[in-house]
């Protein structure tokens, strides 16, 4: 058993203050980004990861960035703590809210960022299935053979690639997650399911729709902690788009969630108790969303 | 490769040198000589290596000790004014909210940083606020009551 005391890896460490000098330490080898430090120092502690060199961020002014005009713009350094005590992204993005409010206990909300939980690309990461249906983008910069910043904004839901991999490259950087204003008539909620409720989830979900009166006119499922990476329910959101929101007989497309979704057993909860549960937790974010869109949540 | 850093650890600067690899948590204990915060589990799970950066409750153990650089710093030492106990430490001893002490520092850190943000909190705010602290002897209810007497004086 590795000791976790100490660190017992030796490593350099820079700390830049722009992002172009940044982005030339990325190009090095071996080396690693540090922002909050919650996971990354657990997997060198646990010698899953040893990086020749670590680059901590938080010297660089511009990615403390915490924007809301018409879309949200969040810097690489945005903290969880940051979003659970702002207001306004509470009232208008509440699946956020409630995703990051669920994660860790106080001290880790104090230190993780918003793009590390996303970063380290855990199937379960609480904040990709609400960030996912509202259709963030990320930002991605790195530096072009003639040292040129070159920036690229993907989709999230293109982002991630299985387990602990995303679409970064050697070199990368998240920059910033670009979260679009929700029109009017919609509504968010996000549910989990976890042991305690610290814990990290056995499934997760996030539903964001748009109500026109008693239908549902547009709508997108996320789960998370359900399939490699988290994923779209997209049987599930064309089942129900266009329907008239009503509980008692939505059942037969909520139970389409059990083909969106591919679990497996591991050490949190079983492929059957995640498939089973899923219609579920569907359910009650769908019932939570309609009602903050302004729907009749008993229907 | 050794690092300059200079820190404020209870009201007090100082500048010492740091090797990168080194801790927040083994720095205050071993050259601060500073031993109220535990080294629990390591991995951010028990809250015992709690201490406060800026005013904020974080773990010494998942920093590192070159991060805290031009940072304030506060362990359970800095809590009392000399011979006199924080009103906190002053709960805590009153309502027997501590059976073997480990996670005491931790747990004291955090209703501080509560209480400076929350002057009246409520049950379910310390609940939260102490979620990630873990107690396994007194259980949580006379820490509860601790932190609620501590916020009133």
């Amino acid at each position: 058993m590795v000791d976790t005391k100490y660190i017992g890896i030796n490593f350099n460490y820079y700390r830049p203050e722009t992002l172009k000098e940044v982005l030339k330490r990325l190009q090095e080898k071996g080396s690693r980004i540090l922002a909050g430090g919650t996971d990354l120092l657990v997997r060198i502690k646990t010698e899953t990861e040893k990086p020749a060199i670590i680059v901590e961020i938080t010297g660089v002014k511009e990615l403390h960035i915490l924007e809301m005009r018409n879309e949200l713009i969040l810097g690489a350094l945005v903290k969880l703590y940051e979003i659970e005590k702002n207001d306004s992204i509470k009232n208008t993005y509440p699946s956020l809210h409630e995703a990051v409010k669920s994660i860790g206990g106080t001290q880790i909300r104090n230190m993780a960022t918003l793009t590390g939980n996303l970063c380290n690309a855990s199937p379960g990461a609480d904040s990709a299935p609400p960030l996912i249906t509202f259709g963030a983008q990320v930002e991605i910069k790195n530096l072009s053979k003639k040292g040129e910043i070159v920036n690229r904004i993907i989709l999230l839901e293109d982002f991630f690639k299985g387990p602990g991999k995303t679409v970064l490259e050697p070199g990368d950087i998240l920059t910033r997650i670009i979260v679009p204003e929700p029109d009017k008539n919609t509504g968010s909620a996000f549910k989990k399911l976890s042991r305690v409720n610290l814990d990290i989830s056995k499934i997760s979900c996030a539903v964001f729709l748009e109500r026109d009166g008693n239908i549902i006119k547009s709508i997108k499922i996320a789960v998370g902690a359900a399939a490699a990476i988290p994923v779209r329910a997209f049987y599930t959101e064309e089942a129900l788009t266009g329907t008239i929101f009503n509980m008692n007989k939505m059942q037969a497309a909520l139970n389409l969630i059990r083909d969106d979704i591919s679990p497996v057993t591991d050490v949190r909860s079983t492929a059957e108790y995640r498939r089973s549960v899923a219609p579920v937790l569907v359910r009650d974010a769908l019932g939570l969303a309609w009602k903050r869109a302004g729907g009749d949540a008993l229907l | 490769m050794r690092i300059p850093i200079s820190i404020m650890v209870n009201g007090k600067n100082y500048n010492l040198q740091v090797k990168p690899n080194e801790l927040l948590l083994n720095v205050l204990r071993e050259n601060f000589s500073l031993s109220g915060a535990k080294y629990g589990c390591g991995i951010g799970e028990c809250g015992a290596c709690t201490v406060l950066l800026n005013g904020r409750a974080v773990l010494s153990c998942l920093t590192l000790a070159v991060s805290a650089n031009g940072q304030e710093i506060t362990t359970i030492e800095g809590l009392s004014d000399g011979n006199k106990l924080h009103p906190l430490q002053e709960s805590f001893i009153e309502e027997g909210a501590i059976q073997c002490g480990f996670c005491t520092p931790g747990m004291i850190l955090s209703a501080k940083a509560l209480i400076d943000e929350k002057p009246e909190p409520l049950n379910s705010e310390i609940k939260e606020a102490i979620r990630g602290n873990v107690c396994r002897c007194t259980g949580y209810i006379s820490i509860i009551t601790a932190i609620k007497a501590g916020a009133k004086k």
